[in-house]
């Protein structure tokens, strides 16, 4: 998430509005945007690029560079968003290029916030950027007709050329720019409004499994990710894992040993500010495995802080009691009267579910580089966000150098992100590795070994959920849910306690109090529950213990787990089949309709929580940008259809299934209410009755995201998601103790390998609605369907993530019993 | 000062004997197609092949190896970079985020040289010690069975 309260007390949001405004113009060279090199070149030619808003400059050899603010972490979104753009333009696909802008104050007031997170890429880019190849096409249009000495009327634009329908003359977009100058500007999202979208069937780009542009670099070593990056005299730093995962104090550093190791540079005791790198020692060496050596003969004194003798079984035993003071709780979901639904329900159930903590365990390990030169920081990294990474950099130069921030020039250069997750939204490293370059005078690389990567994780907080289920006539007529888990948000700011309303939601019980959604949501699903209540406190010594993070699809990946666990115990309470008792509840009624028709009302503020909460720019002002679809049209009967198509060709009651073995089933609309993407999945699970232990035969997944812009893409991530869910089942566990975390390495905490893959059905409904983003939902309903499979092979209910075999075991003597 | 073949080149390096093989090849000779993932042989991401057989660089000692040792890395597979398991991998579009992808082909590309048609399940064995975690691990696979039939046409 990155510091949010950062640009709140930088720079207001009227500074943003004033400045997004001012889009593609004439100082625009001058701020050295990527791609427009070319552009200056060709300007000193004569015939000057076209660059009519900030998405794209076309230059007048034909080829088109689609300026990319998103993070490529897999999801190869940079070919997505370029092909949405060209298609609008009639582009020709071969003339495509990529590039990314430099992060600084500068290019920030042109492209917004840069900040890949939430699946939200495609989603909230989509329409606008759709526009953005329009407009640039009816410009060429104009243009073309003009040097054809036609009517732009009788004008058509295909594959990068200008035709006129009359007399197939023709014109390729490069000539036009050769021989005419286009000054025309589009700002968003003024000149965006009146701009007419292509129809779906006119889609050529849109749609097609077109091979992704960053591809061929990665089967060769020239893909380029933060940690490739060198400069001049550059330094390494590696960290002396701290005694506790936060908040320990360092009282002294010896470094008799480490000095008499050659090539090592320097002990440097990181400054803390702002709240982070606290207790941080980085050994800084002329090489490598120097500094990691120096790191491991620096002897550092700590006082190990607050968090000192903390475990994860005192965290749940704490989650387990603050449940208890129901007046302590903040109401998220209130509908119906849940306490009078179970008072008068014929059969009540009752159940705790805990979830272990999970860390992203990215393949290439956090890492960046700073220079510092002529006054200028250059941060060198990949990562999920370098508008937060300069924020964040300048703030806490600001605070430890007591210089104004407004004085600090602070630039971020964009590279691969070799595994992202939620988990390079942070920027200690930086913060670590630019106090490195000052007290070294040189650059700096700072890379984490695999174990201080561990050691300083942003967790998935472990949580605690009590659920209540209130059945009359075969029905779920009352449910409540109780979540206890040290919320995420307040690490960033979020929160009145902490003096910023930005992000926050008010808890829905009229007493005005903070609601974490990322820390909730998934609770609040898509079933018609006539009485539903969920409620939440925070454990705030979670939260900063251990440094509580969002993890692919936030809080969805437990509650999903949570809520599709327990309904399939309702189901099986209320004698009803899971799939059936599930496709009841999604009827879409109420308000699991969804919105019901195209966009909003002129004056109500966007469905997409992320336009709201200004995550998705160039920040139009409020309600201004242009309509467009609700991911939610449709509603509850969309996850039902996923549902049935799952289900019917996973065979649900209709196979023979082997020995020990079972189905379960579990539905998401990850990632947030306001952004859900439709999934269901049926897992079909074998169980050793011996040992407990089980493997995942086959999962079948139905999605229905709307348009697909790139169905091998989609495809790759929703197997790769799928997998991420039957990973966390299986076998991912983070856990504390005395401050710390237990796992260093992959032979501790194990992600899931080649032999653990089970078969994967993927079926996408693709739809005429507007897109969802598919980077994550998926990886939820996994663990759910695994436990339910379990449950359905051989009667154990876990309800604890990870599903161990001691735990099956234990299952299933208590199933005995 | 210690000397070393890669990819059929003569590289010196100023590095101790004790430095891991892995770092020697990336920041001092920056071949950074070999990646750092894990330091433990647990992940698979630095394999290169020494002597034709697919080692994790993080394992090796500078010192274990000297410029009788042929090493090759992603950057040497082939002159190209149109090795079998290369092609077989653009066609597939098996990367995400790529960051493990050099260590995986040239594990997958060892596989072939000693196994020209290996069964699926032979492709599980000998790639269950490369981590993904985008999970590319089923393309990777039918890339593999893709790639062995690009060499048997060749």
């Amino acid at each position: 998430m990155g510091d949010m309260k950062t640009p709140r007390q930088g720079m207001t949001r009227r500074d943003f509005l004033v400045r997004s405004t001012v889009v593609a113009g004439s100082g625009f060279l001058s701020i050295g945007l990527p791609g427009l090199i070319a552009a200056k070149d060709a300007q000193a030619a004569g015939t000057p690029a076209f660059t009519p808003s900030i998405w794209f400059t076309m230059t007048p050899d034909g080829k088109t560079t689609m300026h990319i603010v998103k993070a490529e972490m897999g999801q190869h979104i940079g070919t997505g968003l370029a092909q949405v753009i060209a298609d609008e333009l009639e582009v020709k696909w071969a003339d495509v290029r990529l590039d990314t802008p430099l992060e600084s104050v500068a290019n920030f007031a042109v492209y917004g916030l840069a900040y890949t997170v939430n699946s939200g890429s495609i989603t909230t880019e989509f329409d606008r950027i759709a526009r953005a190849g329009a407009a640039g096409r009816i410009a060429l249009i104009e243009a073309g007709a003009k040097v054809l000495g036609a009517d732009a009327g009788d004008c058509i634009a295909k594959e990068s050329r200008v035709i006129v329908k009359s007399t197939g003359k023709s014109v390729t977009y490069g000539e036009i720019l050769q021989k005419v100058t286009i000054d025309r500007k589009f700002a968003y999202p003024n000149d965006f409004k009146g701009i007419a979208l292509k129809s779906r069937d006119q889609y050529s780009l849109i749609g097609k499994s077109v091979a992704s542009l960053d591809i061929p670099a990665k089967t060769n070593g020239k893909a380029k990710y933060g940690i490739d990056v060198f400069l001049p005299n550059m330094a390494y730093g590696a960290l002396v894992i701290p005694r506790t995962r936060y908040s320990s104090k360092v009282v002294s550093i010896d470094d008799s040993e480490a000095k008499k190791i050659p090539g090592f540079i320097k002990a440097v005791k990181i400054e803390e500010a702002l709240g982070k790198c606290t207790g941080w020692v980085v050994a800084v060496a002329d090489k490598y495995p120097t500094a990691m050596k120096a790191a491991k003969a620096l002897k550092v004194k700590y006082d190990a802080g607050p968090y000192a003798a903390l475990d994860t079984p005192t965290l749940l035993a704490q989650y387990k009691d603050l449940a208890k003071n129901e007046k302590e709780s903040a109401a998220w979901v209130l509908e119906g009267d849940v306490d009078k639904g179970l008072s008068e329900a014929e059969k009540t159930l009752e159940m705790e579910y805990t979830t272990d903590m999970i860390c992203h365990a990215t393949m290439e390990p956090l890492n960046c580089t700073v220079q510092m030169t002529n006054g200028e920081w250059h941060v060198h990294i990949g990562t999920q966000s370098t508008s937060f990474a300069r924020m964040t950099l300048t703030g806490y130069l600001a605070t430890v150098l007591k210089k104004k921030p407004e004085d600090l020039k602070v630039f971020v250069h964009q590279y691969l992100v070799g595994g992202g997750f939620g988990g390079k939204q942070d920027y200690d490293d930086i913060l670590a590795a630019a106090w490195c370059v000052k007290e070294v005078g040189r650059p700096v690389k700072l890379i984490h070994t695999r174990e201080s990567n561990f050691a300083t994780s942003f967790a998935r907080t472990p949580t605690y959920h009590k659920l209540k289920a209130g059945i009359r006539d075969g029905k779920l007529v009352a449910m409540n849910q109780d979540i206890v888990c040290g919320w995420m948000g307040a690490r960033f700011g979020v929160g009145k306690k902490y003096g910023s309303d930005w992000l926050q939601l008010d808890s829905v019980d009229g007493r005005n109090q903070d609601i974490d959604q990322w820390s909730i949501g998934g609770s609040d699903h898509w079933y018609e529950v006539k009485n539903h209540r969920v409620r939440a406190w925070n454990h705030e010594t979670t939260t900063w213990a251990v440094q509580a993070s969002a993890l692919r699809t936030v809080s969805n990946s437990y509650n999903i787990f949570v809520v599709e666990s327990f309904m399939d115990e309702v189901a099986h309470a209320a004698g009803r089949d899971p799939l059936e008792f599930r496709l009841a509840m999604l009827n879409g009624k109420g308000g699991n309709r969804g919105i019901p028709n195209s966009g909003y009302a002129p004056g109500t503020p966007s469905d997409y929580y992320m336009d709201r909460l200004w995550i998705s720019l160039p920040w139009a002002s409020e309600n201004s940008w242009p309509n467009y679809e609700s991911a939610t049209v449709g509603g509850a009967l969309r996850l039902a259809n996923c549902l049935r198509v799952a289900a019917g060709k996973a065979g649900w009651g209709t196979r023979r299934l082997p020995p020990n073995t079972g189905l379960g089933i579990a539905v998401t609309a990850a990632e947030e209410r306001q952004s859900p993407t439709w999934v269901a999945g049926i897992a079909e699970v074998t169980v050793d009755p011996a040992t407990g232990s089980y493997s995942i035969n086959k999962l079948t997944i139905a999605m229905d995201p709307g348009i697909v812009v790139n169905p091998k893409n989609v495809d790759a991530q929703i197997r790769g998601s799928a997998l991420w869910g039957a990973s966390q089942i299986m076998s991912e566990r983070l856990t504390l103790k005395n401050g710390g975390f237990e796992q260093s390495n992959y032979h501790q905490y194990q992600p899931i390998r080649l032999a653990q893959v089970p078969e994967i059905d993927v079926t996408i409904i693709a739809s005429d609605h507007h897109p969802s983003g598919v980077g994550e939902p998926a990886s939820t309903i996994v663990a759910p369907a695994v436990a339910n499979a379990i449950f359905n092979a051989v009667g154990a209910r876990v309800r604890h993530m990870p599903i161990s075999p001691d735990a099956v075991l234990e299952a299933m003597k208590k199933a005995k019993a | 000062m210690p000397q070393l073949s890669i990819n059929g080149q003569s590289y010196f390096t100023d590095s101790p004997p004790d430095s891991p093989l892995l770092w020697v090849i990336r920041e001092d000779l920056r071949l950074t197609g070999t990646k750092f993932g894990c330091g433990g042989g647990y992940c698979g991401s630095c394999t290169v092949h020494i002597n034709g057989q697919p080692v994790r660089s993080c394992q090796v000692k500078l010192g274990d190896v000297d410029s009788n040792t042929v090493i090759t890395t992603i950057e040497g597979l082939d002159p190209s970079d149109a090795h079998p398991v290369q092609r077989a991998w653009i066609e597939h579009e098996v990367p995400q985020c790529g960051y493990c992808q050099s260590g995986q082909i040239m594990q997958a590309a060892a596989l072939l040289a000693a196994n020209p048609n290996p069964t699926t399940a032979e492709i599980v064995q000998h790639m269950n010690g490369n981590l993904c975690r985008c999970a590319t691990y089923s393309r990777m696979v039918t890339a593999i069975h893709r790639a062995a039939q690009l060499a048997r046409e060749a």
